[in-house]
Formats: C-alpha cells, sequence, structure tokens
C-alpha cells in the first residue's frame, strides 16, 4: 500500500517535471499533412511507428506485417514501438510537443478529438484523399466518426462490435433447443424465462464497462436515443429511450434471470463455467480460449428496441504534428497505413475486425474466422465511439449510473438523471478547457 | 556553521575554542546527506512547493494555456454542487471508513502475533516467516487472488460458506457494507506481517529483568502484559501507530483493482479519486488542491496522535 503510494507520487512528480521541462515548448498549430499519394518516393526514411498492441497474437503478428512492408519498400523502414495503451496516453501528449513524438500511431477512437483539440495531430484530410479512400471504403459512419470540427484527423484501422455469446451447452441441459438464437425482445425473454424455469440465470448483468456500460449503449440507441446531443454540450442518456435501455437490464436482475452483484468479469466467466447461457460481449472474446472448454457459439445481439443498434469501438490511425514533423516521414508513414489497411486480413486473428471493406468482404476472411459473421454482419448499424475533447470523463457518468442502477442502489431513472448532472458539468469544463 | 539551529550538543569549552573541527564534521555530515537531500529535494520538496503554484491554476497539462484561478480550486472543494466537492468528499468519507475500520485491527492482530511469537515455541521462526509472507506480495498479485477467491458467485469463499450451510451469495467485491469487510481483512491479511516485525523487534527490547521484577511483586501474565509489555512498547507503538494510520489513508491499489471503487464511488478512496482526477482526466489543479486538503487532514491527525501518546507517557 505503501510501496504502492510512493510509486504513484513518483510517477505523479515525473509527469510534473516532464511538464515542466516542457512547459517552454509552445505547442505546435496543428496543420495539415500533406502527401502526394499512396506510394512514397522520397528519399529514405524511417519512421516510429506507436501502438498499444502488446497482448494476444499481435507480437507475432505485427512484427511480421511490419517485417514484409519493409522488405517490399526500400525507401521506408518502419521502427515498431509497442507499449501499454496506458502508457502512450500519458506519454504521447509530452512527446509530440517535444518533437519527440511516433510519426504514426494507433489511437482509439474517443482520443482523437481529445488529441486534435490539443493540437498534437496533423489534419488528415488530404493524406485521405491522397491514398483514395472514401467513406464508402470503410464501415457506415466510421470515416466521419474520425473527424473534429469539420476536418478529417484519422484513418479507420479496426472495429470491435458486441455481440451476444451463447453457451449451447447450458441451452441443452436446460432443456432448450440449443441452436436457439434470439433475435429480439420477445424471443429473448422467452428463453430467458425458460432458462430460469430450468434453473438457470440466463444473463448475468453486470454495472462495469466491461460489459454493462456497451450493453446499456447498445440498448439506448436501439430505444432510439442518443448519449449526447449533436454538438455533445449536453448529457441525453437520461432521455425516455435511456430509461428503458437501463429498466430492462434492471428488470433482468429483477426478475431473477441475472443474480444480483455480478462482479467484474462475472458474466463471462459464468459463461465459460456454463454457468449462464448468454453474454453481450466483445468481439475480441472469439479469441479467448477459455471458451474452447464449451460449446458456443456468437450472434448478433438480440433486438430489444425498436431500432437495430449496437455498440463498437474503433482504432484509428493517427499522424501526429511533432514538433518540426520531417513531411517526408509524414508521406512515407501515409504509405504504411495503406499498406497495412490493404494488408490487414490477418488482423482479425487478434479478434478484432480489420475497417476496409475490401479486406472484411473477402471471402477468405471468414473462411479463416467463421464465428466473425454475426460482428460483420452488425456493422452496418454500428455506433461508434463520440467524439469530443475529453469526452472520457463524461462517458466514465454512464458506467456509475449503470452500476448504481443495476445494484439496485437506486432507480434506473434517478440514476441516470444524476449521471446526466455530472455528465453535464465535466462537458462544460471540457469545452472551456479545450475550447470546445 | 556550529550555529545552524541543528540540534547538535552544545559543544563543550574545549572543542569550542576549535570550533574549525566542529565546522568540519558538520560539512562531512552535509556531504553524506547530499545524495538523499538532493534527491529529496528534486523528487519531494520541489513538487511539494510547485504542487501549490499548480492548485492556483486550472491546470490541464495537456493545453497551452493554465489560466490562473487563484483559491478557486479550493473554493470549489468546499462549495456544493462544483465539480468536485461532492465526489471529493464521498472520497474522504471512504478513506476515513477503511482508515477508521482496518486501523485497529492492524494494530492489536500483530500485537497479539507478536506477543505470542515472543514467547519460546517451537518453530517461532517459521511462524514469523508465514505471517510475513503476504507482506511480500504486489498489490497487482493481490488483487488477481483476491477477486478470484471473493467472486459473489462464482468464489472460493462463498463456495465454502455455502458448503457450510452460510449464505453463499455475499455480495463481497462488489456491494457495502461487505466491499469495506473484504478490503479490510485483505489488507489487514496483506500487511500484519510488518507491523508484527517491528513490534517483535520492539518486544525484544524489553528488558527481561522488568518482567522477573514484576513476576516477584505477584503479577500474573495479563498483568505483565498490561504494566510492562504495553508501556515497553510506547515508543514502538507510536511509530507503528502512525505510519499504519498514513498507509491506511493512502489505501489505492486494493480498492482499484478489488471494488473498482463501487458500488457507484463507494469505496472510491481520496487516493484514487484524485489519481482520477489528475493523471487520467488531466485536472492536475484541482487534484493537487484535493491532495494538500488531505494532505492538512493527515498532518492534523498524525499531530494529535503525536500528542495522546507523549501525554500517556
Amino acid at each position: 500500500m505503501k510501496r504502492r503510494t510512493v510509486g504513484r507520487a513518483l510517477a505523479a512528480t515525473l509527469a510534473l517535471a516532464l511538464g515542466v521541462a516542457l512547459g517552454g515548448c509552445s505547442s505546435s498549430a496543428g496543420g495539415g499533412g500533406v502527401v502526394a499519394s499512396g506510394n512514397y518516393s522520397g528519399p529514405a526514411v524511417t519512421i516510429s511507428f506507436w501502438n498499444g498492441w502488446t497482448g494476444g497474437s499481435a507480437p507475432v503478428l505485427v512484427p511480421k506485417l511490419i517485417g514484409q512492408f519493409n522488405d517490399s519498400h526500400k525507401n521506408i523502414k518502419v521502427k515498431n514501438v509497442p507499449q501499454e495503451w496506458a502508457a502512450i496516453s500519458a506519454k504521447m501528449p509530452l512527446a509530440i510537443k517535444a518533437g519527440k513524438g511516433p510519426d504514426v500511431a494507433v489511437a482509439h477512437g474517443d482520443d482523437i478529438a481529445t488529441y486534435a483539440a490539443q493540437g498534437l495531430l496533423l489534419k488528415s484530410d488530404s493524406i485521405v484523399k491522397a491514398l483514395g479512400y472514401s467513406a464508402s471504403d470503410f464501415p457506415k459512419g466510421l470515416l466521419s466518426a474520425a473527424t473534429y470540427k469539420g476536418s478529417q484527423y484519422a484513418i479507420p484501422w479496426s472495429v470491435t462490435p458486441l455481440g451476444l455469446f451463447i453457451n449451447k451447452d447450458v441451452l441443452t441441459a436446460a432443456g432448450l433447443d440449443p441452436n436457439l438464437v434470439p433475435t429480439d425482445q420477445p424471443s429473448y425473454m422467452d428463453a430467458l424465462a425458460k432458462l430460469k424455469a430450468a434453473g438457470v440465470q440466463g444473463e448475468w448483468v453486470d454495472g462495469f464497462v466491461f460489459t454493462g456500460t456497451f450493453e446499456f449503449e447498445t440498448l439506448v440507441w436501439q430505444f432510439g436515443g442518443q448519449l449526447f446531443n449533436d454538438d455533445v454540450s449536453k448529457a441525453t442518456f437520461n432521455s425516455e429511450a435511456g430509461v428503458k435501455a437501463l429498466t430492462h437490464m434492471v428488470d433482468i436482475v429483477k426478475q431473477g434471470y441475472s443474480p444480483p452483484n455480478v462482479a467484474q468479469d462475472g458474466n463471462i466467466n459464468a459463461l465459460v463455467g456454463s454457468k449462464t447461457a448468454f453474454n453481450w460481449n466483445g468481439v475480441w472474446q472469439t479469441t479467448n480460449s477459455a471458451l474452447d472448454k464449451v460449446n458456443w457459439t456468437a450472434a448478433a445481439v438480440p433486438q430489444i428496441g425498436p431500432e437495430k443498434a449496437v455498440w463498437s469501438s474503433s482504432t484509428d490511425w493517427i499522424f501526429p504534428a511533432n514538433k518540426g514533423q520531417d513531411k517526408n516521414k509524414t508521406s512515407a508513414a501515409a504509405t504504411f497505413v495503406k499498406w497495412m489497411n490493404d494488408n490487414s486480413s490477418g488482423w482479425a486473428a487478434t479478434g478484432e475486425l480489420p475497417a476496409k471493406n475490401s479486406v472484411r468482404n473477402d471471402p477468405q476472411l471468414l473462411q479463416d474466422h467463421p464465428n466473425l459473421k454475426p460482428f460483420l454482419d452488425q456493422l452496418p448499424y454500428a455506433h461508434y465511439e463520440t467524439v469530443s475533447p475529453g469526452i472520457t470523463n463524461a462517458v466514465a457518468t454512464i458506467t456509475t449510473a449503470v452500476n448504481e442502477a443495476v445494484l439496485l442502489k437506486k432507480s434506473p431513472k434517478q440514476a441516470l438523471d444524476d449521471g446526466v448532472a455530472k455528465a453535464n458539468q465535466l462537458l462544460k469544463q471540457n469545452a472551456s478547457q479545450y475550447g470546445g | 556553521m556550529a550555529s545552524t539551529g541543528l540540534s547538535l550538543p552544545p559543544a563543550p569549552a574545549g572543542l569550542r575554542a576549535r570550533g574549525g573541527g566542529v565546522r568540519r564534521r558538520t560539512g562531512i555530515a552535509y556531504v553524506f546527506l547530499a545524495p538523499f537531500l538532493i534527491l529529496f529535494g528534486i523528487f519531494v520538496l520541489w513538487p511539494a512547493i510547485y504542487g501549490v503554484w499548480i492548485s492556483l491554476h486550472d491546470w490541464n497539462p495537456l493545453v497551452p494555456l493554465q489560466p490562473w484561478v487563484g483559491l478557486q480550486n479550493y473554493v470549489d472543494l468546499f462549495t456544493a454542487g462544483s465539480v468536485t466537492s461532492a465526489d471529493f468528499w464521498l472520497s474522504m468519507r471512504a478513506t476515513a471508513i477503511f482508515t477508521v475500520a482496518s486501523v485497529p485491527f492492524l494494530l492489536v492482530i500483530p500485537l497479539l502475533i507478536a506477543v505470542l511469537l515472543n514467547q519460546r515455541i517451537r518453530g517461532g521462526t517459521v511462524f514469523r516467516a508465514i505471517f510475513f509472507a503476504p507482506y511480500v506480495l504486489g498489490v497487482a498479485v493481490l488483487g488477481v487472488i483476491w477477486r478470484y477467491l471473493l467472486d459473489p458467485q462464482l468464489g472460493v469463499v462463498n463456495h465454502v460458506l455455502g458448503v457450510l450451510g452460510l449464505p453463499s451469495d455475499i455480495p463481497w467485491t462488489v456491494d457495502v457494507p461487505w466491499a469495506w469487510v473484504s478490503l479490510v481483512g485483505v489488507t489487514v491479511w496483506w500487511t500484519l506481517g510488518f507491523n508484527t516485525v517491528i513490534l517483535l523487534a520492539g518486544l525484544k527490547g524489553i528488558s527481561a529483568d522488568l518482567y522477573d521484577a514484576a513476576a516477584m511483586d505477584g503479577a500474573g501474565s495479563v498483568r505483565k502484559f498490561w504494566s510492562v509489555t504495553l508501556p515497553g512498547l510506547r515508543p514502538v507503538m507510536t511509530f507503528v501507530t502512525t505510519i499504519t494510520i498514513l498507509a491506511s489513508a493512502n489505501m489505492f491499489g486494493q480498492a482499484y483493482l478489488l471494488t473498482k471503487g463501487g458500488p457507484g464511488h463507494a469505496t472510491r478512496t481520496a487516493i484514487m479519486f484524485i489519481a482520477d482526477e489528475g493523471l487520467s482526466q488531466n485536472q492536475m489543479g484541482a487534484a493537487a488542491a484535493m491532495s494538500y486538503v488531505l494532505f492538512a487532514c493527515l498532518a492534523i491527525i498524525s499531530i494529535v496522535n503525536f500528542r495522546l501518546q507523549r501525554e500517556k507517557a
């Protein structure tokens, strides 16, 4: 406890000291990246590439891809710099301001506006054009989700939608059809009722980011609501749609279809342990080897509300506006990004879906990874992260509301109203700090 | 240099005549202290002072401008309805609950164990090692182990309770008050070895003659504990009490890993909130102000603690 605190204090001190040291450097304006084409032909350059791909099959896959790229591009050498996502968030802004950041990096969708507002990123409208990309090259709404104040700031790389994971062994044991796939509200509630009659709590609802928050956001959209208003100046997840969404989740607990007080990851652990039949979880669970023990399948999330919708996160390529950024390096980075997107088929092995449509539509992808089909099918109606600087603090209030309601501490309406009140305060703070 | 106000004993007259020797010795002392003082200055003293400066600004390290706001960050903490006040005081309350609940156990249990280990029992060293062992675990390991053991539905603890015919659906990590029971229990299990070892060292320092004298006066073992052991341990006890209170008030990892601060934010401690506010949300100014309020509270408690123990002496 004490050692931990000392460690944090030191880390904070170092961060501050860095801040002080770099405080003198003025922030770069974050101009536009200008790239001639997707085939860099300038002098030989080495570009550094930061990413958070440290787990799963990525540490083997990424060096292989980069090796192939380097071999086929004599004038570009990409240096792979993998590190924890948290380390990237902590280091990258200061590094870019000091001119020591990467030439290209991968970031989560909800970080793009935060970086862009700080002038840390090159506008990538021209890069998108040079690479020949248009909105129709990616799932609906994904390319435009990477814009801030009318300018493009990133290029999509991968998406990770939610799905319904089903333990067929549990269905069989409860006397249900093992091939049952609930698709809408009546069939889903019917399955839960039958499972309860057989002594099985069919969906364990939790109040944590993974995955109660993802489920709630999916349901809000299904009921026709939005998390925030269009210019992200107000939170709107306490709308009628929000209340319906959260009431649905709380009712599952109240009716005994879920145990109360589910812990973090309790639901996926219960699915793996054949204690429950359904789990709303992300596509990344398709690579969870613990699931090999059971007979499982994945499906699209059931449509509980009147509209089709599903939560998805995304990762994107960004081009940092390092102090004194070398134009040739950015140009080479764009060539690298295009090549990676074109060759991203293997990325599905990490449990993420390549963003580029032509790659996903190649039949080979589903032959290699048949489990991904329901996730691919959902992309036409997927919703991505809210794009607004500093948005993660306001999104965190959603989790608090879901947590309090699912634990029956507050009514859904009350929990959401409290969350929205807090979120609105934070949005106001973000607007004043980042010039919203 | 001899007049720098350091609490050196007054030099005898003979030495004072040869003041140069004292000066040289003090100089050498500073040289030996220098490596630590430099690190202390850079990593503790300077940030502590600089933190005051930060707390007077709307300080987001990622944006170019850090506007001066005077005492606004402090005023916000004491203004109901501001962005920070409700969350901050909820986290202070969580810290207070944890400290009040954990410190007595962290003092009494190690004391009893130390007294037992101080008897010449067979295998005393082995037991000492066993009690100390959890302390060497990192908090991350601790979090993983106990989250697994304490899972409300799938955990070993509830399973065992169920086998024994006791309630098997206790939300150990998810709902209060059980989350507090878990956090205190895990912390006691984790750190009691440290306090035990220090108290044991204190016990060894109490002269056996005192016990013999007490025995001769007809004192039984209980009387000996109250009249010889406890008074003899007082200096050590003051130290252990102080560091235990401070350590409990700085609790972070256990709640961060076991309960995620939930339900809602009920078990989010002050340090957790400050770290989130400053390092995740980049509100360094507000976080710095909170740190100083927390610091003031802990300073007052430490002073009161020292006063109380001194008056008893």
